[in-house]
């Protein structure tokens, strides 16, 4: 009976054991991951950007210096292969579409990408992006006062352009680094004609030297499209001259530029204490011309 | 100095002149002066290795250091406080005490100068505060009035002490050589003619008119340091009148130890008699209890509206990590020295004396307490910090050149004692005379 509790114990043990050992190699376990994106701005020649990373749990991490092949519509020639390299530092790599690939991609309105990837500590990894061709126009039109943007998006099928519908699009205008929504909206939708319009809400935005301002309409990830954006310049903002404070005098300003309140107020409570303090210094002085007179 | 008319001059002169050191003050002394070598050189590992030897990073980068610098000004005050207001005020009993505090207000000055270009890593840069150094900036303002306060101080604890230097003077074949040469360079001049003593006085009446508002500059611009940024903790409008009243609490605190030390170890009880403590005592709870007051407006308003950035410093300090110390330094620094010596039993020599020792050492902690919670609670917390940016504990460096920092303030006035009479002579006679 001993013999058999004992039993019963180790292979608890053993088990808790193995189930800790397990869970510790799961913990430390780095899954390798490639993303693929498509990129067309303006209707120009599109671009496909690629991501290398480490998935941990819930965190990825750069993978970098990672070598990926990207081919196109297949691979089994070289025409399919649009570019090999290596990810940078934060494990991205962007490929323009090479010339050499130009008449494969007139030959179809969708296309079909993988992008194979693998390095050191970096398992051979595959990913795939089906795309179909697609674009933007923006047409602005100002109207007694009320400014709007009308953006139209169309995909290509069989040589032609037709009306893309239930696109969901960003309207807005191009700041650094972000996008400042022209209305209240933050998203519009595409309707039947693949069109939709956006009130311009924001007046007096700040543009560059003739008043011109970057509206710029975006679909981010698409479904078909991939990421697609189309600019237009537009002469709705207002040209705000820059004018420096750095030499004006204020509490944040260079040593030479302290406020002139700071700077009275402050020697003026330095020349006050200090005079007293050289006052004193003279007067031991004088105190010690006095030796000679006897107490 | 119930007794004192019935001594002479000579007895007076006898009791108050510098003594030699015996056994115990050579011990003490030396003590100091090895724990000051050990700070020596933790500072020059510092130099060597630069800042890495502490334990500051990039959340705590004022630690011990800055804590320290804030004690050592905040014990300064007491120079002001017994010296001057006392003076102005006709306080007279307070006369025994004068030169006590004014030579902790000198040593502390010195060494709040002196840990600030530590905490600088580089101490050749304390040069670009004078070429570069910004008039906007409150770090200016404290190096002004640092050193407008030491020099004030230097000359209020100088110009009193010339007719004291005249009697040593006197003395010469009972002086030590290298004794005599200091005092003769420092008062030989000094005849105690009536044109010399009314300068004296003038001058010294003038010291005590404007040690006072330098003295409240110097622990209000020390305050701003931190009031002047928008961290939980420092964000205060009520920094300045905070500080400065924990600054003359401390200050008293360190007069009692002194007083109790001197008398103690001189034989001073004809001098530093009950009635002073008696006095002093009732200073310091008054003291202790406006200090308390600006406690409970500085911690119960934030904690009533707890204002999210407010919360993480408040729960830390009130029970978290820093709970303890922050409850030792209000019962320690505040609370229980107020109950011994608001009873009249208590405003005796030694229970003066434990309780001025905890005010001091309530006070030390109340400083680390000032400084460093709020440093690990920043306004914008770095994204992904390494764990180690969020708890400090000093070096054993940072330790090493604190604790020397403390003997180093020590050591002068023991020092200072051994060539200066710690009780004025001359002024303990003209008051027995006119007795």
């Amino acid at each position: 009976m001993k013999s058999n509790n004992f039993i019963r114990l180790s292979a608890v043990v053993a088990l808790f054991l193995t189930a800790s050992v397990t869970n510790a190699q799961d913990s430390v376990v780095k899954e390798p991951t490639v993303k693929l994106s498509y990129y067309s701005v303006n209707n120009t020649i599109p671009y496909l950007l690629v991501k290398t990373q480490f998935k941990e749990g819930k965190k990825y991490t750069p993978a970098a210096n990672i070598s990926v092949q990207v081919n196109m519509d297949g691979d089994s020639t070289e025409v399919n292969l649009l570019g090999k390299f290596t990810t940078n530092e934060n494990g991205e790599a962007k490929l323009i579409l090479p010339v050499s690939s130009q008449s494969l991609w007139n030959s179809a309105s969708q296309h079909h990408f993988k992008a194979t990837a693998s390095g050191k500590n970096f398992e051979s990894t595959e990913t795939e992006l089906g795309i179909t061709k697609s674009k933007i126009s923006i047409d602005t039109s100002s109207d007694s006062g009320t400014k709007s943007v009308t953006a139209i998006v169309s995909e290509f099928k069989d040589g032609e352009w037709f009306p893309a519908k239930d696109v969901e699009l960003k309207i807005g205008i191009s700041r650094l680094n972000s996008l400042l929504p022209v209305g209240d909206e933050e998203t519009y939708t595409t309707d039947s004609s693949g069109t939709v319009t956006a009130e311009f809400k924001k007046d007096s935005m700040p543009g560059d030297a003739k008043g011109n301002i970057i509206l710029l309409v975006k679909a981010d990830d698409n479904e078909f499209y991939g990421n697609i954006s189309a600019e237009k310049s537009v002469p709705w903002g207002v040209y705000k001259k820059y004018e420096s404070n750095f030499n004006k005098r204020s509490l944040f300003a260079t040593r030479f530029r302290s406020p002139v309140w700071l700077i009275a107020m402050a020697y003026s409570i330095i020349a006050g204490v200090w005079g007293v303090l050289i006052y004193l210094i003279f007067q031991i002085i004088k105190i010690r011309k006095l030796r000679k007179i006897a107490a | 100095m119930e007794n004192l008319h019935q001594l002479t001059a000579e007895k007076i002169t006898r009791d108050l002149y510098p003594q030699k050191f015996g056994k115990r003050g050579m011990i003490w002394t030396a003590t100091l002066a090895v724990i000051c070598l050990i700070g020596a050189f933790a500072y020059y590992r510092q130099l060597k290795n630069g800042l890495v030897v502490t334990n500051m990073g990039d959340y705590v980068s004022w630690g011990i250091y800055i804590s320290n610098f804030v004690f050592f000004v905040a014990i300064s005050l007491v120079g002001s406080l017994v010296t001057a207001i006392f003076r102005l005020g006709n306080v007279t009993w307070s006369t025994p005490l004068t030169r006590i505090a004014e030579i902790i207000a000198v040593s502390a000055i010195l060494f709040a100068s002196l840990i600030i270009i530590v905490d600088m890593g580089r101490p050749e840069r304390l040069l670009n505060l004078f070429s570069h150094g910004r008039l906007q900036s409150p770090i200016v303002w404290d190096v002004v009035v640092i050193s407008t306060y030491l020099l004030i101080s230097i000359l209020l604890l100088y110009l009193p002490l010339l007719p004291d230097l005249k009697i040593m003077n006197q003395q010469k074949d009972t002086n030590p050589k290298w004794a005599n040469k200091i005092y003769t360079f420092l008062g030989s001049f000094w005849k105690g003619n009536k044109e010399q003593k009314k300068i004296n006085k003038k001058a010294v009446i003038l010291l005590s008119i404007t040690i006072i508002p330098v003295a409240f500059c110097i622990h209000t611009v020390t305050s701003w340091l931190f009031a002047t940024t928008y961290r939980p903790g420092w964000d205060s409008t009520n920094f300045g009148a905070y500080f400065v009243s924990g600054a003359f609490l401390v200050g008293s605190g360190a007069v009692v130890v002194a007083m109790y030390m001197f008398r103690r170890f001189y034989k001073l009880e004809k001098y530093i008699t009950e009635s002073h403590f008696d006095h002093m005592g009732k200073a310091l709870v008054l003291l202790a209890l406006l200090y308390l007051y600006f406690n409970v407006n500085e911690y119960l308003v934030p904690a009533f509206k707890m204002k999210k950035p407010e919360e993480a410093h408040l729960s830390n300090l009130f029970a978290g990590e820093f709970a303890p110390m922050f409850w030792f330094a209000i019962l320690v620094g505040m609370i229980i020295p107020i109950l011994i010596v608001i009873n009249r039993k208590g405003r005796k020599p030694l229970p003066m004396f434990i309780a001025g020792i905890m005010v001091v050492i309530g006070a030390w902690f109340k400083r680390y307490l000032i400084v460093t919670p709020t440093l690990l609670h920043p306004f914008l917390p770095m994204h992904d910090a390494p764990e180690k940016f969020k708890h400090y504990f000093p070096s054993w460096e940072e330790w090493a050149i604190a604790m020397g920092s403390l003997a180093g303030a020590l050591l002068i006035i023991t020092l200072f004692v051994r060539i200066f009479p710690i009780i004025p002579i001359h002024e303990t006679i003209e008051e027995n005379e006119i007795k």
